[in-house]
């Protein structure tokens, strides 16, 4: 069953050059207790999606302008700011990028985890306290009593994205939108505030929407993947059938970027250079009546510049957005 | 040979106390404080310390300071130390309420302009064109049309005061809100007004503090001016400004009579200024983190 279903979102912003198109018709949908990836590089559309599922988007500078966020099998698309208010932080919560900068340097985590609470719960100050020094013990902060009354600069990045996902998880929320959580992180952090994520998303039984451009990541906690480009969904797949057969050329390019430390195995005699996506992801100011990553892929043809291509199902659930699925695939057979 | 490891005698470290590290450590704070808690403190015990300011003993007109007139007297034969000390009562006065009151206004207004940004383009055009008067020809225009008085003296110095915090709390606003802590605050469902008075509040703390010092002197600064020219606290009431505006035509035969009053005036402005300047540092994180 899902939990939260993203169906033909267009968020548009408005600037002095045109009509950004971020994100161009996304859909996919989160399953409960799932793990769900959203990849794709800077620029993509993947935070904007986040954003958007929260109605964080501000009003004077962009908007949805089509398509449905159904939650719970709400439409939060159309709630009022303070139906909407209700969820952030309680049904639905998110985790920044940018621990050093996501908690306020005048407020002690204390504060700012019950905060949470009380908001939403409704119950004591003494009460949601008690609970911010739960939460504070299950993201494994030592001493989180002392921890309380300390102010975010007396703790390291690691502990802060802690308290962050703390103060996610304090109301129990049902989905957890994880914008780039570890990408500030060096990286023996990053893959203990992984494990913490998935241990915790399965105490409470919450899904995750985990916005990445670290293939890494996806492979590590993710069981879907949807991969974007210039704001549209490309490809969706499971991790294992992404991994092991992407459709998308994109996807492939992607993967290819990836260094990997078994690469020169089969060839030692020549070194193999990483290989990169030739070209720039495109402005999205312009309409793109084709497909968006027609100007780089090397499989493009004349319709694939005009014309839209559809979703073409490989296996179960395994999707693509590509008029040359064949071509690519006889060339990785 | 053999080599004898002679244990080194440690000797054991004594802690200095906290008031002493304290006050190594903020110097400027610890000096500016005192002498301002010495000046308030002889403010509100001067009936126990001086005599009464405004008796008048004829007798003993201009006389230069000695035993029994440790600053002299004035052309009236009044006690200046007296005079003085009382003076300190309506400076204080005058800079403490003025701070404190343009500071609570101008919090309202600058975090509400900061906030609200329609409100932004019409307030700060007013509070530009307030800033364009000088402050004194505003101040005496005020009190011109109304009766003399401490009251009309302070709301005379807290309009032109008002604007510069207003600035300096909007500009502060601005950018904590662009702050990713805030936006963090937004998605966890914290409505408006508690994100203005919890979140961004909280922040703008340090800098008016510090400019509140600031407002503080320039208003006892004001204040002396406007009691000079005239149109300052009535005269019946010493204050340092009339005190001095009082002396000016004896400075030739009397220099007392301006000279101890002004030094006054001189170290508190100089004693708020050295705390303001302490408190700047010290609630500035990247300053204080060096010491």
């Amino acid at each position: 069953m899902s939990i939260l279903q993203v169906k033909d979102l267009k968020t548009q912003f408005f600037t002095q050059d045109g009509i950004v198109r971020a994100v161009d018709g996304v859909s996919f949908n989160v399953d409960v207790g799932e793990t769900l990836a959203v990849v794709g590089e800077s620029g993509c559309g993947k935070s904007v999606t986040a954003l958007s599922i929260l109605r964080l988007i501000q009003k004077e500078t962009g908007r949805i302008v089509d398509g449905s966020i159904k939650f719970n099998g709400r439409e939060l698309t159309t709630l009022s700011e303070e139906e909407m208010r209700a969820i952030r932080g309680h049904e639905i919560s998110m985790i920044f990028q940018e621990p050093m900068t996501s908690l306020n340097p005048v407020l002690t985590i204390g504060t700012q985890i019950a905060e949470n609470v009380v908001r939403h719960k409704g119950v004591s100050w003494q009460k949601a306290r008690d609970r911010a020094c739960e939460m504070l013990e299950l993201v494994r902060i030592a001493d989180p009593i002392r921890r309380l009354d300390e102010y975010p600069h007396q703790m390291s990045g690691g502990m802060r994205q802690r308290v962050m996902i703390a103060i996610a998880l304090s109301c129990d929320p049902k989905v957890l939108i994880a914008d780039e959580p570890t990408t500030a992180l060096d990286v023996t952090i990053q893959a203990q505030i992984l494990d913490l994520m998935i241990e915790l998303k399965e105490k409470i039984h919450a899904a995750i929407v985990m916005i990445t451009h670290d293939l890494g990541v996806v492979a590590e906690t993710a069981q879907r993947v949807v991969v974007m480009y210039a704001g549209r969904k490309v490809e969706e797949a499971s991790v294992e059938d992404l991994f092991e057969n992407p459709m998308h050329p994109y996807t492939r390019g992607l993967m290819k970027a990836i260094p990997r430390l078994d690469m020169d195995a089969e060839a030692a005699d020549k070194r193999i250079r990483l290989q990169e996506i030739e070209g720039m992801v495109p402005a999205l100011i312009d309409p793109i009546p084709g497909c968006a990553f027609a100007p780089r892929c090397p499989f493009a043809t004349e319709r694939c510049r005009t014309q839209l291509p559809p979703f073409v199902e490989s296996t179960a659930g395994h999707i693509a957005a590509c008029w040359e699925v064949e071509r690519v695939r006889e060339l990785a057979a | 040979m053999t080599d004898i490891v002679q244990p080194i005698a440690v000797a054991p470290t004594r802690k200095p106390p906290a008031l002493w590290t304290s006050i190594r450590r903020n110097p400027t704070i610890f000096i500016g404080g005192l002498i301002l808690a010495i000046l308030t403190a002889m403010a509100i015990v001067a009936p126990l310390i001086t005599g009464d300011p405004l008796r008048m003993t004829p007798a003993q007109r201009l006389r230069p300071p000695s035993e029994a007139w440790w600053f002299g007297t004035d052309q009236y034969g009044r006690d200046i130390y007296a005079r003085t000390i009382y003076g300190a009562r309506v400076s204080l006065t005058v800079g403490i309420s003025v701070a404190l009151v343009a500071s609570v206004i101008g919090l309202a207004i600058g975090l509400i302009c900061g906030y609200f940004r329609r409100v932004d383009a019409i307030v700060m055009r007013i509070m530009d064109g307030i800033m364009a008067i000088p402050s004194i020809l505003l101040a005496i225009a005020l009190i011109t049309l109304t009766r003399p008085g401490l009251g009309i003296v302070l709301v005379a110095i807290v309009i032109p005061e008002v604007p510069r915090i207003v600035r300096l709390v909007r500009s502060v606003v601005l950018s904590i809100r662009e702050q990713p802590y805030i936006e963090s605050a937004i998605a966890g469902g914290t409505r408006g007004f508690k994100l203005l008075t919890k979140h961004i509040l909280p922040n703008t703390m340090a800098p008016l503090i510090v400019q509140a010092t600031y407002v503080c002197a320039s208003a006892m600064l004001v204040e002396a001016s406007l009691s000079f020219l005239g149109a300052g606290v009535p005269p019946e009431i010493p204050s340092w400004g009339n005190i001095i505006s009082q002396g000016r035509s004896f400075f030739q035969i009397a220099p007392w009579s301006i000279l101890l009053p002004g030094a006054f005036l001189t170290v508190t402005i100089l004693a708020v200024n050295l705390l303001g300047d302490g408190l700047r540092d010290r609630l500035d994180p990247r300053l204080s983190r060096r010491m």
